[in-house]
Order: C-alpha cells, then sequence, then structure tokens
C-alpha cells in the first residue's frame, strides 16, 4: 500500500543484503574459520530415558588429533532455559533425557577425527522408565522426567473470562471435537553451528547462528559462569530461524566450553540430522473445542483444551501455553471463554517456539469447527465469520486492545476476488474452496527485557550506519529498518549500512520471535533517526536562514519547504555539520517499548499483551485426486491486515513463504517418533517439505490500514499468516470431498481411507 | 592416503591435496575458502551445494573431489563477470528471491544450469528445474519469477 506521503515506506524495494547473498559471499557462521580452529562434535544418548554414570575419555583423548573432551561434569554454572522459572537444560546432560540428547561433546583438528573420537568414548548409563505419550505421562505414577515436576506437567494455563456454562446454556447450538496436530520440524536450510574462542584476558566470544544474541549471551552466562560482560556474541547471516533458533543450545555451550579448555577456537556445525532431532520443534498438541452459538451463528461461549507434548525440556513452556489461549480470542468476539492448556514433559526431542508459537493448532481446531457448525446451521462460513469478526476499537473480553483491525475487509475483499459465493455451489468434482481466519501479536510483552534500541551515526560522506541490535535471520529487518531511516532523512535504503545482532558493539535487543522486529526495532530506529533529523535540521536551518521545522529532507536533498530549489545536499549538509563551530558529531538514538501493554494479571490473565495485532482472512483454493489422495492447493488468496506495509517485497515475499510452509504443515510435514521417543526421518529425504513444484499461485490482497502504535502504523507479518493457512487449505478439502480430517497432516493415505469410508457409508445407506 | 589432483574451478586451476574419500563440497569450502557453496544436508537432498560441473547442475555434497579433476567446475563465485553479477544474480536480487540466502547460491546455480540448456523454459520448466532446490522462506514463487525475468534479459542480450 503506497501512501503518498511517503517516499519509501511502501515501496517495493530488494533487500540491502541480498546482493551478498547472491554472489555468495554473505558469511554464515559455518563459513567462518580462525586460525588454530577446532572441529567439535557432539555425542548424544541411545536411551530415551537415563543417568550417566560414567565418562571413559582415555581411548579417545590418546587418539591424535584430539585435543579435548567435555561432559556434564565440565558444567559448573547453573541451569538455563527461556524462562527464569522454567530453566531446565544443561547443555551437556548428567541425565539423558530424549535419544540424542547430548552428554559428550570432543574437539579435535578435524572433523574425521573428531568423529572418530567419538566411537572411542564409552559412556556408563543407568537406564530409567521412559513415556513417550503426554496424555499417559500425565498420569499419576508415570515416570518423572524432571523430579520436581509432578505427573511431568511443565506449564499449565488457564483462563476463564464471563461464564462459559451459562454461554453454553444459552447457546442454541453446541459442537465439541477433538483435533490433533504433528510435530514438525523448522526446515531452516542452514542447519545451526557455532564457533567459539576464549582468549587470555578471559573474554568468550561466540559467532553463532541465532536468532537472538541476547538470550544466547544471558544464558551461557548461566551455565558456564562466567559475566554476560565477560561474552560476546555476534551473529553472521543467519539462514532462517522461524522460532527454533531463538535459545541457547547444546552445541553452543559445547563449542564454548571447548574454547575455554582448549585455548583455540572451537566451531561445531550441526548435521541435518542434529538439526531435525536434537534442537526444536513445534509442538504436537491434541486441542478440544466446544463452541456454542445462536442460530445466527453468533458465538455465545467457546471452551478450549490444549494438552501439549514439550518434549525433554521446557523451551518456551510457559509463553507458548499462554499463547495458545490468549490467541484464541484475537480474530472473533466471543462473550465467554475457557482456556486450559498443559505441556506435558515426554522423552522426546525438545518442542520450542515456531512461527505461530501455539496459535497455530488451536486456530486450526476453531476453524475447522467453525466450517462444521456453519454446515450444521446452513450458513456460509464466510458469513458467519463476518458476523463474529473484531471490529477496530474493540477490547477481548480477556483485555486485549484492538487498535486497528480490518478483519472483515480481509474476509470480503478475499471471498470476492475468489468469487467464493459462486464456487461454493458450483465446483467441478473434487474442487474446493476453504476459508479461515486468523490473528497474531506483535511482539507479546514479556517479563524482563523487552525494549529496543538504536543507535545512527551519520557519516562524513552522507552515508548512514544503523546499529540495532535486532537480528535479521533472513526475513529482511535490515531493510525494514534501512526503510524507516531513509524514509526520514530523504534517503534511500541502500545508503544506509545497518549493523545488527552483535552484544558488543549494538543496543541489547531481547531478539527476533513473537513478530516484534519491525513494531519494536521498527520504532526504536524511528526515534534514533528523528533524533538525527532534528539535529540536521538545526543546522539546515542555521546555514539556510530559517526554521528548523521548515527543513525538508526529501531525495538525498535538503531544502526549506517553500523553495525546494535552493537545496543543500545530504552529503554537504552532513560535511558542513561535522566542522560547524569547534566540530560536532551526528549521533543519534532511539529505544522502544510499547506503553500500551501489561503484563497480565498473575490470577485472571486479564491485560493487553500487545501493542497492536494483525488480522487475516484466507481463501484455499484445492484440487484432490481421489485415485491417489493427493492434494494440489492451487490457489491461496490472503487478505492480510498488517497495518502500513513498509516494503511491499519483503511483506509479498513474508506471505508467499508462509503459503508454502502452511501447505507443508497441512499436507506433508510430519515428524514421526519411534517406540522409543527417537525421529524415524530425521533428513530431508523423509522428511519432506515443499518443493517449488508443491506451491501454487498466491495472491496477496492488502487490506491493512495505519495502527496507532507500529512505525508509520506497521503491524507485524512474519508469523500471523500461517496460522490460517492450514484451516483454509483443511475446509477446502472438506468442500471438495466431504470429508472432515482432525488429525495433521491430510496426508493421501488418510484423504483414501476416508474417501473408502465414505464410499461404504453412502454403499450402506442405498442398501438399507 | 592423500592424493595430489588438480580441479578447474571457476576457470582457475588448484592444485590440492586430497584424501579420495573427500567431497567436492568439502574441498571447494574448506581447501579452496569457495564458502558461497553451502551444506544443507549433506545427503543430495537440498540443494544448497549445487554447483556446474561442464555445464550440468551437480550436488556437490555427494560428489568426490577425485573425480572431478579434468573438468570444469563453476560454484556460485564464479558467476559473475569483471565485477558485475551475473543476470540471474540481479533478477535473484531485483524479485525478492532472496531471503535468508542460504540456498540462493544454490538455486541460482540450478537456473544457470536450466537457462544455459533451455534459454525460454515455461513455468512449469522453471519448476521442475528448480524442485532440487529447498527453500524454507521465499515459497518459491519469486526465485520462478526471477528465473523467469533472468531468462528474458539474457535472451535479449
Amino acid at each position: 500500500m503506497r501512501n503518498e506521503k511517503y517516499s519509501v515506506i511502501g515501496s517495493r524495494q530488494p533487500m540491502i543484503d541480498s546482493l551478498p547473498k547472491a554472489t555468495g559471499h554473505a558469511q554464515y557462521t559455518a563459513d567462518l574459520a580462525l586460525p588454530g580452529m577446532l572441529i567439535g562434535k557432539l555425542l548424544g544418548s541411545p536411551y530415551p530415558h537415563a543417568k550417566v554414570l560414567n565418562v571413559d575419555t582415555k581411548r579417545a583423548l590418546s587418539l591424535l588429533g584430539v585435543k579435548a573432551v567435555v561432559t556434564g561434569a565440565d558444567i559448573l554454572g547453573k541451569k538455563y532455559g527461556f524462562f527464569k522459572s522454567r530453566r531446565d537444560e544443561t547443555g551437556l546432560a548428567r541425565k539423558a533425557r530424549y535419544i540424542g540428547d547430548p552428554v559428550v561433546a570432543v574437539a579435535a583438528v578435524d572433523e574425521e577425527t573428531a568423529l572418530e573420537a567419538l566411537h572411542l568414548i564409552s559412556v556408563d548409563y543407568e537406564e530409567l522408565p521412559a513415556v513417550f505419550d503426554p496424555e499417559e505421562a500425565m498420569k499419576q505414577g508415570a515416570p518423572l522426567i524432571h523430579d520436581e515436576y509432578e505427573r511431568n506437567i511443565v506449564a499449565s494455563r488457564e483462563f476463564n473470562f464471563g461464564d462459559v456454562n451459562r454461554g453454553f446454556r444459552e447457546s442454541d447450538y453446541v459442537r465439541e471435537d477433538r483435533f490433533s496436530s504433528q510435530a514438525i520440524s523448522h526446515g531452516v536450510l542452514e542447519p545451526r553451528a557455532a564457533l567459539a574462542q576464549y582468549d587470555v584476558s578471559g573474554k568468550l566470544t561466540l559467532w553463532t547462528s541465532t536468532q537472538s544474541p541476547y538470550f544466547v549471551r544471558r544464558d551461557l552466562s548461566l551455565v558456564l559462569n562466567i559475566p554476560e560482560s565477560k561474552i560476546r556474541v555476534i551473529k553472521p547471516h543467519v539462514g532462517g530461524g522461524f522460532g527454533g533458533k531463538v535459545e541457547l543450545g547444546p552445541h553452543e555451550v559445547a563449542a564454548c566450553l571447548l574454547a575455554i579448555k582448549t585455548g583455540r577456537p572451537v566451531k561445531i556445525c550441526l548435521t541435518r540430522e542434529e538439526e531435525i532431532s536434537t534442537t526444536r520443534l513445534r509442538v504436537p498438541m491434541i486441542v478440544h473445542a466446544k463452541t456454542g452459538v445462536k442460530k445466527d451463528g453468533t458465538l455465545i461461549a467457546q471452551h478450549i483444551k490444549c494438552i501439549a507434548d514439550g518434549g525433554a525440556y521446557a523451551s518456551s513452556s510457559v509463553l507458548l501455553m499462554y499463547n495458545s489461549g490468549l490467541t484464541c480470542m484475537i480474530p472473533y468476539r466471543i462473550p465467554n471463554f475457557r482456556y486450559e492448556g498443559h505441556m506435558v514433559y515426554t522423552n522426546k526431542a525438545v518442542s520450542g517456539a515456531m512461527r505461530g508459537h501455539g496459535a497455530n493448532q488451536p486456530r486450526f481446531a476453531i476453524e475447522s469447527q467453525l466450517d462444521m457448525i456453519a454446515e450444521d446451521l446452513s450458513i456460509d462460513p464466510a458469513d458467519l465469520r463476518l458476523r463474529n469478526a473484531t471490529q477496530a476499537g474493540d477490547t477481548s473480553i480477556s483485555g486485549l486492545v484492538f487498535n486497528s483491525c480490518e478483519l472483515s475487509k480481509a474476509i470480503k475483499e478475499s471471498i470476492k476476488q475468489t468469487d467464493w459465493r459462486k464456487k461454493r455451489i458450483q465446483q467441478k468434482p473434487y474442487r474446493g474452496i476453504g476459508l479461515a481466519c486468523g490473528g497474531f501479536v506483535c511482539g507479546a510483552r514479556l517479563g524482563g527485557h523487552a525494549a529496543s534500541g538504536s543507535f545512527i551515526q551519520v557519516n562524513e560522506d552522507g552515508g548512514v550506519t544503523l546499529m540495532t541490535g535486532s537480528s535479521d535471520i533472513g526475513q529482511g529487518s535490515r531493510t525494514i529498518l534501512a526503510h524507516i531511516v531513509a524514509e526520514e532523512l530523504g534517503l534511500i535504503p541502500s545508503d544506509i549500512t545497518v549493523l545488527s545482532g552483535d552484544t558488543e558493539t549494538t543496543p541489547i535487543d531481547a531478539g527476533t520471535f513473537s513478530s516484534r522486529v519491525t513494531f519494536y526495532a521498527g520504532n526504536a530506529t524511528l526515534i534514533a533517526a528523528q533524533d538525527v533529523k532534528t539535529q540536521l535540521s538545526e543546522i539546515a536551518a542555521y546555514l539556510m536562514e530559517t526554521n528548523p521545522n521548515d527543513i525538508v529532507f526529501k531525495d538525498r536533498k535538503v531544502f526549506v519547504e517553500s523553495n525546494p530549489e535552493s537545496c543543500l545536499s545530504f552529503e554537504e549538509l552532513a560535511k558542513k555539520a561535522e566542522s560547524l563551530g569547534p566540530g560536532r558529531l551526528i549521533i543519534g538514538k532511539g529505544y522502544w517499548a510499547p506503553t500500551n501493554t501489561q503484563f497480565p494479571d498473575r490470577k485472571t490473565q486479564y491485560g493487553n499483551v500487545s501493542g497492536a495485532y494483525s488480522f487475516a482472512a484466507q481463501v484455499a483454493e484445492v484440487e484432490v485426486d481421489p485415485e491417489t489422495g493427493q492434494v494440489n492447493v492451487f490457489k491461496l488468496t490472503i487478505g492480510d491486515d498488517c497495518g502500513q506495509v513498509i516494503n511491499l517485497l519483503g511483506a509479498e515475499g513474508q506471505a508467499e513463504g508462509s503459503a508454502a510452509m502452511g501447505i507443508g504443515h497441512a499436507l506433508m510435514e510430519n515428524i514421526i517418533f519411534g517406540d522409543n521417543g527417537q525421529i524415524m526421518n530425521p533428513s530431508f529425504l523423509e522428511y519432506k517439505i515443499p518443493t517449488a513444484q508443491d506451491v501454487g499461485d498466491v495472491c496477496v490482497l492488502e487490506v491493512g490500514s495505519p495502527d496507532p502504535v507500529g512505525p508509520y502504523g506497521a503491524k507485524e507479518i512474519g508469523e500471523g499468516l500461517l496460522i490460517s493457512t492450514v484451516p483454509a487449505i483443511v475446509n477446502a478439502i472438506y468442500d471438495a470431498i466431504g470429508v472432515r480430517i482432525t488429525e495433521l497432516p491430510v496426508t493421501p493415505e488418510k484423504i483414501l481411507e476416508a474417501l473408502e469410508k465414505q464410499k461404504r457409508r453412502e454403499y450402506h445407506a442405498s442398501t438399507s | 592416503m592423500k592424493r595430489r589432483i588438480t580441479l578447474n574451478v571457476n576457470n582457475e586451476l588448484w592444485e590440492v591435496e586430497v584424501e579420495p574419500h573427500r567431497t567436492l563440497l568439502e574441498v571447494l569450502r574448506e581447501d579452496l575458502g569457495l564458502t558461497g557453496t553451502k551444506e544443507g544436508c549433506g545427503l543430495g537432498a537440498c540443494g544448497a551445494c549445487t554447483v556446474l560441473i561442464d555445464g550440468a547442475p551437480i550436488l556437490s555434497c555427494l560428489t568426490l573431489a577425485v573425480d572431478v579433476q579434468n573438468k570444469s567446475i563453476t560454484t556460485i563465485e564464479g558467476l559473475a563477470k569483471d565485477g558485475q553479477p551475473h543476470p540471474i544474480q540481479l533478477a535473484f536480487v531485483n524479485y525478492g528471491a532472496i531471503q535468508c540466502g542460504f540456498c540462493t547460491p544454490g538455486a541460482i546455480i540450478s537456473a544457470k544450469a536450466l537457462l544455459d540448456r533451455n534459454p525460454k523454459p515455461s513455468c512449469e520448466e522453471i519448476k521442475e528445474a528448480m524442485s532440487g532446490n529447498l527453500c524454507r522462506c521465499t515459497g518459491y514463487i519469486k526465485i520462478i519469477k526471477a528465473v523467469d525475468e533472468a531468462a528474458e534479459s539474457l535472451t535479449k542480450g
């Protein structure tokens, strides 16, 4: 959406760092090498639950080229983890809690020697009883994975707004259904890598593929017992994250321990197998949804119960289980709402944050169920949603404040664009059309550090350097922030150099997660850019003998509004500014956190947890092959309210990438666990993500209006869109073949089985 | 036992001593310092390590370095001419086909192989040729568009 008053905001621009990526010059962590560097490797537990009794490292250490071996006994500090209340990891386990849980690490002169050393290490284990199913793990008497958590419940969140029981009594129609969703790998193309260096002064430097240098430093400080100020974390280019790389990982701990022990740089690069089976997964969840409506489809009451399979460690559990409930209340007006969510430890790989962070699973359930209700009541699913859609100015019953919301417009535009009403009744056989909605936070309010900050320096030649703590992990935040600086200073985005994600040289920033970067770092950068503009305006006004408020910055020029001909170039102004009077530097700074949010009330969970909320409606069009069960999602139409778009090319890229991921989640991706909780498909050969041939058309409709809090009115787009893609596809499949699949993913096997059952039912009906 | 071999990479001859089991990917990245070629899976499933060998797209993680002596190897670093990026590289930049960029070198190499043998591919041909290069960020639409636009600009000359 172009707004005439802006030069850069809303325009379509290539990412400022894409040329080095296109030529192979952009460096990712695995590309880095230091003199004397050793290569590290991790050894994981072969048992799902076992105490490490003894590690015999003698044979490994006597192998030529092996420099050090570290185990859990070398961990001198405290446990770490995403939340203070749930710190349960040490990096190298003394009690292994899933197959692959790293217990030993080795550093050697090259990868081959390190791998050979792993074979020479013998570990004595005491096997413990294990549990793999979350519902089993919650039963009294199940083996405890972490002693302090009764019934293995690591996080429970409950809230109750209005009177749900009365709401159900007052409803004309109530439905109850059970849904489940699968474990998913983030499938980022860059496997995690870390390079650690420890110098004689006691400074530890870690280059690592992370979404949050801040969290990595904080948790390294805890586990290594080194002050944060003695740790520097640098984020080189990162090959995707999607939530998986937000936390400290065992390989990072191990690289640091080995670097400290050997005094030499140590690099550990995970293999794809390790990346899939020993890092983080999207949390599998069972969702019970009970919804009550009036005859006309008005939502009266909803009760959502989630049981999440947390795997071996807590990770983001507390926030994740909160999100699952909170995000239920974003897209629709619900007067009575109750939520119970439990995350349970199991002896499997760890569940953590992934794009949508807890919102996806209940939204799949709710959007599926709304379609079921619409059919039961003979209401068009689009009308059902329009009747209940959140409107700008609403406050949800849980205290979420929606200053901006264009969900109704998103629904109307996407159904108009797709000719929805006609296609609903006149479709070719095995073709279907489905709709779903969603909404998401723009950075959920967290306890602890939440603000973002920026420094801007204007260089003598008019070049501008922005230093931001935010982490570009490929989503394009460098470019977004460069747009903001360029807009304020009348430059073009490529005039701006963006340094990001280095705990020593850029401002402290919590990192990239919760779709917060454009919102938080964008506002911080806007403030810093305005600071620079104010300083330069004063100098320009002095030189032009006018009022600073009359100075305009445009097209790399600075002039008085009434007299654009008489202008200075930005470069001239920068040069003059620095030599004016006794000399000066033009440095701007800004930090920002929303003032319109609250930490939710501890008892009731009431509160506005985000400064703004994004909204989306999506229409999926599919064709099902009844012979093979294959589904072709040939078109996705996305009505997207992300507020004011900052970079149209980037926004489209987020929407299209999310669409492909949604197709993968809905139809093909599934982490398969074996009898001992081990991951059976830890490679891209067996764990299939969409290819160029699996993606159809994606049409993105910009329906947003500027939000009063976001920078220039921008809201998030990175996470929220994925939430509604999956149910839109599943609803379209129902429209195509008349069978409702409630367990993700919708594989060809499930479709064929359902079609077979349907045929049998029809046969029995015709013969009885 | 290491063997002394000569590799022709990006029209430069490199003499290296390698063990026979080392992959071309390892030798490119570790011995020649050409880290533009990426390792995404090490099993030939993701396409991030694609290079051209005598013009054909090959997965360097499944290719032994000793097997490609006397062949012409082109990596992503060899595409620019006289400091100017190749039109395919520019199209990837300008049409937003790059997000995290990790799959990009392999994808651009696959696109080059396609356009060298088929200068005017259809959309379906592009999708097929690019289907061995996994990308988790872009959703492929802008990659397909970039290859199509690059074809256009290359045929125009």
